[in-house]
């Protein structure tokens, strides 16, 4: 009976401390499957895959020299969807970018013997901005919409590859150029204790706020959760790391450039009003803001991406077919789209898209370790796809707010 | 006058929304073939809400609906248009990418989309109006009037008896008018039609009508034959004799003194999607009312002066420097803008309060300004909603949960945490209820207080002579005229707005 007495006084106690004007957290939704849907996704793919290879007796899926390699391979797709998930928040669409990226892969190759590989991937990145710029006026300009001009493009784009190239594959053969092209993409280096330090930093802000907002009596926001998160899996993988962790190159470009693109989306102003302009662009427009140059520098930022990624690719071949990266503007999409970017703009999350474009990868990747072959590839993708915009679209209820960093 | 049976009648008809909004109360209305019948009402007394009980697009809560003698119940507007009752709205439904021929037999059942006898049928339909359109057209390529036409021959193509014709001339050009005036004449003199026309008109109700009746507050207020009427007493029942307490405030104002340089002066500003040049000069601590009917050109007037139409041409200066035709030298410059249609035009739905609040200025909230902190931000949006008494529980509720009146209150929130010395309100209490509405009017009064500028637009005349200083009118895209607060009257800005017959004498009384 006393100890009845006391658990409700206790409990009256419990209810009276959190200030009673203060919103409460919905953990419904934060955890729900529209805020962490591709998160859950991911992680479930991961142990599948792990208790797949386990019983088989395959490599060990988990092991770190194969997920370094899952994000070695997503790497270039990465950057470009990171790139795309820009376009996308901007309110636009662009079907180019992989015929943009074969084109700047192709003049770098095609010029690096004569003018040495940085004025080639110098001429490359300017050629895939005027793209951009071309691109971004048509549809701000013009007043056409962007998936017909930006389909347009990429037909054209590759039909520039082949004419340069004239249809033939192109590779380069200067020992100078070919060195520099091992060492910019090639390059490896340890960061055991850069990612033992990122986490550990992630995990002490993320804790700090969460306290602080939990002394204040706020609601928990989705941002210090995800840094915690985010810091727990790098420190579990410095632990497995087991002392040292090499990093490739591209993974290193994918990390700086997705992580100036997040900082720049959820904290500068730009990226507020890039958000308002894909979100309701008349509105954004009659509070000052001038949407057209946002949503023109949107394109000329993903080409530019895209541009990057050529580079990129052209330097791990040292070579180009005309047909190289053909498609690969869907996986782009694909995977901007599991991040939960929406197609109407306004909305979507670099972080986000990053775990869509490794969701992709590691199911290719998983495919590869049990020998499963490409034949059933392309169905699980496109199941994958379509299962993720189902829940984006009708599993999380009522529509919360989607642009969180 | 023999008595003519009537075809429609109302006998206390109710409507009452979920939300407890009662929109009519107890309506009564006969409808005779043969005449016009003219419909007349000030915003929010219950128009709308009547044509959509007779279309069946919503139910009466009571009361009854006789059509031809016999008590009829309709659920949707097919019901209705089958029964013979068509209705042809204000923002005409067509589809643009079909003929003509197409739109005015939508709603016919059959399996080919090109058969002889709907062309035939249309042949019929043009000799009996007396008007003929290319079949073949495609509607996106017609004039607004020509729509309008379409729109009349898709009434005409259900074989209806009732036309009910809501607001169809409020965007017409005048000889596009004189087109759908003659129509109305040949349908009712010539087909013993019965029409039901809606208008903010009062010139064209006197003419062309032959019985008036006038809503207010959701009961018919006046029904009479228009030839026992003069525009007078239409314009004295529209209105009403409510004096809210903002208007006897007004009375106690002292008049604003335009001494010294004008903050804000407009010269020659004319804009091709219909306004015609203008000047203005506005003291600082004034608040101007435009008076103006929809399509007057009062929204135009406003986008041309906030630099947001770009094809708008002449000067716009603020404290005597000329500012930009950009909305981003607008801001600059310290003018906001909350437009018309707050969801669309003003605020970003999938933001929350705090973040559409401070988006016009950033600045203020940011460091090395550059990066917004959100902390600031959401004490802004803190203080908006205490500011305005905005009910919301926190800032981070998405504007589109807010209802109407809050939202409306949010994007005049945004410009308040800058430095904005002219404020430009295009209809700001639209749609809301009526303790919003007052907040808002004694928000504007208070920055005038403050020494700032306010541009105040609003289809409610009584509005605007409780909170302006002195009244534009607008009409056709052009000023017709400027009254004093304190000489005029709400009765007296309804005929100008709504009728050219206002005379020297009318605006003395």
């Amino acid at each position: 009976m006393n100890t009845d007495v006391q658990l409700k006084v206790e409990r009256q106690n419990v209810s009276e401390t959190g200030a009673p004007a203060a919103p409460r957290t919905d953990w419904r939704r934060l955890f729900g499957l529209r805020e962490m849907g591709v998160y859950y996704a991911l992680l479930l793919l991961i142990i599948v895959l792990a208790f797949i290879t386990g019983y088989l007796g395959r490599a060990n899926y988990l092991s770190v020299l194969n997920l370094s390699n899952v994000v070695y391979q997503s790497s270039l797709i990465a950057i470009m969807a990171v790139a795309m998930t820009v376009v996308l928040i901007s309110g636009n669409f662009d079907l180019s970018v992989a015929s943009v990226a074969a084109l700047a892969a192709a003049l770098l190759i095609g010029n690096a013997d004569t003018l040495g590989f940085w004025p080639a991937a110098g001429i490359a990145m300017a050629a895939a901005m005027a793209i951009g710029l071309l691109n971004g006026a048509i549809v701000q300009f013009v007043g056409i919409n962007a998936f017909i001009v930006t389909l347009g493009t990429m037909t054209a784009v590759r039909g520039l590859v082949l004419i340069y190239t004239d249809g033939r594959s192109l590779s380069a053969s200067d020992p100078g150029v070919v060195e520099t092209m091992r060492n910019f993409e090639g390059g490896r280096h340890d960061f055991f204790w850069l990612i033992v330090a990122g986490g550990i930093a992630l995990l002490a802000y993320g804790l700090t706020e969460f306290l602080k907002s939990y002394r204040a009596g706020a609601a928990l926001r989705p941002t210090p959760l995800g840094m915690t998160l985010g810091g727990i899996a790098l420190l579990l993988l410095a632990w497995a790391a087991d002392g040292e962790l090499l990093v490739r190159n591209p993974v290193i470009y994918m990390g700086v450039f997705s992580a100036v693109v997040w900082f720049t989306l959820t904290f500068t102003m730009v990226g507020r009003r890039l958000y308002a302009s894909g979100g309701n662009s008349e509105a954004a427009r009659l509070s000052g803001i001038n949407v057209t140059r946002y949503k023109l520098m949107a394109f000329v930022f993903c080409s530019a991406a895209a541009g990057f990624a050529g580079i990129l690719f052209a330097s791990r071949l040292r070579s180009i077919n005309p047909a190289g990266l053909q498609g690969a503007e869907l996986t782009v999409i694909a995977a901007a789209i599991l991040g939960g970017t929406s197609l109407f703009g306004g909305a979507g999350s670099v972080v986000k898209t990053l775990a869509g474009a490794l969701l992709l990868y590691s199911l290719t990747n998983g495919f590869n370790i049990m020998n499963l072959g490409a034949n059933w590839q392309g169905l699980i993708e496109g199941i994958v796809v379509v299962t993720a915009a189902a829940i984006y679209t009708v599993g999380g209820g009522r529509a919360k707010s989607k642009t969180g960093g | 006058m023999q008595p003519i049976e009537p075809i429609m009648q109302l006998r206390g008809v109710t409507k009452a929304f979920p939300n407890g909004t009662l929109a009519l109360r107890g309506v009564d209305l006969d409808i005779e073939p043969g005449k016009v019948h003219g419909l007349l009402g000030a915003n929010g007394a219950g128009k709308s809400t009547l044509i959509k009980i007779l279309s069946g697009a919503y139910r009466a809560t009571l009361g009854k609906i006789i059509w031809r003698g016999e008590p009829v119940t309709w659920d949707n507007p097919k019901a209705a248009n089958d029964m013979g009752v068509a209705t042809i709205h204000q923002h005409i439904p067509l589809v643009p990418t079909l003929s003509v021929l197409e739109n005015i037999f939508l709603g016919n059942n059959g399996s080919w989309r090109r058969s002889s006898a709907s062309r035939e049928q249309f042949d019929k339909l043009c000799a009996r109006v007396g008007y003929w359109l290319d079949p073949t057209a495609l509607v996106s390529s017609l004039s607004i009037g020509q729509r309008q036409m379409v729109s009349i021959f898709q009434a005409l193509g259900t074989g209806a008896d009732l036309i009910v014709m809501d607001e169809p001339t409020a965007s017409l050009a005048s000889d596009e008018r004189e087109l759908v005036y003659a129509t109305v004449r040949r349908l009712s003199k010539g087909e013993n039609k019965a029409i039901l026309f809606v208008s903010h008109f009062l010139d064209e109700v006197m003419a062309l009508t032959d019985q008036v009746t006038v809503l207010r507050d959701g009961k018919a207020v006046l029904r009479a034959e228009t030839a026992n009427l003069d525009e007078n007493q239409i314009a004295e029942a529209i209105v009403g004799k409510q004096i809210v307490a903002l208007e006897r405030e007004a009375e106690h104002r002292d008049p604003v003194v335009a001494t010294g340089k004008p903050l804000l002066e407009v010269r020659n500003l004319t804009s091709p999607s219909g306004l015609a040049p203008i000047s203005l000069a506005v003291a600082p601590g004034e608040v101007v009312g435009i008076a103006g009917l929809l399509g007057s050109g009062r929204s135009e007037l406003l986008h041309a002066i906030y630099g947001s139409d770009r094809y708008a041409s002449g000067t716009v200066a603020v404290n005597g420097e000329q500012i930009g035709r950009s909305t981003g030298a607008a801001v600059k410059a310290g003018i906001g803008l909350v437009p018309e249609d707050r969801m669309a035009q003003g605020l970003v739905p999938d933001f929350e309060i705090w973040r559409n609040v401070s988006l016009p200025a950033l600045h203020g909230v940011s460091a090395l300004n550059s990066l917004p902190i959100a902390e600031r931000e959401r004490e802004r949006a803190w203080q908006a909603i205490r500011l305005l008494s905005i009910k919301a529980d926190s800032p981070e509720i998405l504007v589109k949960e807010l209802s109407g009146g809050n939202a409306q209150k949010v994007t005049i929130a945004k410009w308040l945490f800058s430095d904005v010395r002219l404020f430009l309100l295009d209809e700001p209490t639209a749609g809301i209820d009526i303790g919003a509405k007052t907040e808002i009017l004694r928000l504007v009064r208070q920055l005038a207080g403050e020494g700032k500028c306010v541009i105040i637009v609003s289809s409610e005349f009584e509005e605007l002579i409780a909170v302006s200083d002195r009244i534009l009118v607008m009409r056709d895209g052009r000023c017709i005229a400027e009254r004093k607060t304190s000489e005029t009257t709400e009765h007296e800005l309804l005929l100008l707005a709504g009728g050219q017959s206002a005379t020297p004498e009318v605006a003395i009384h």
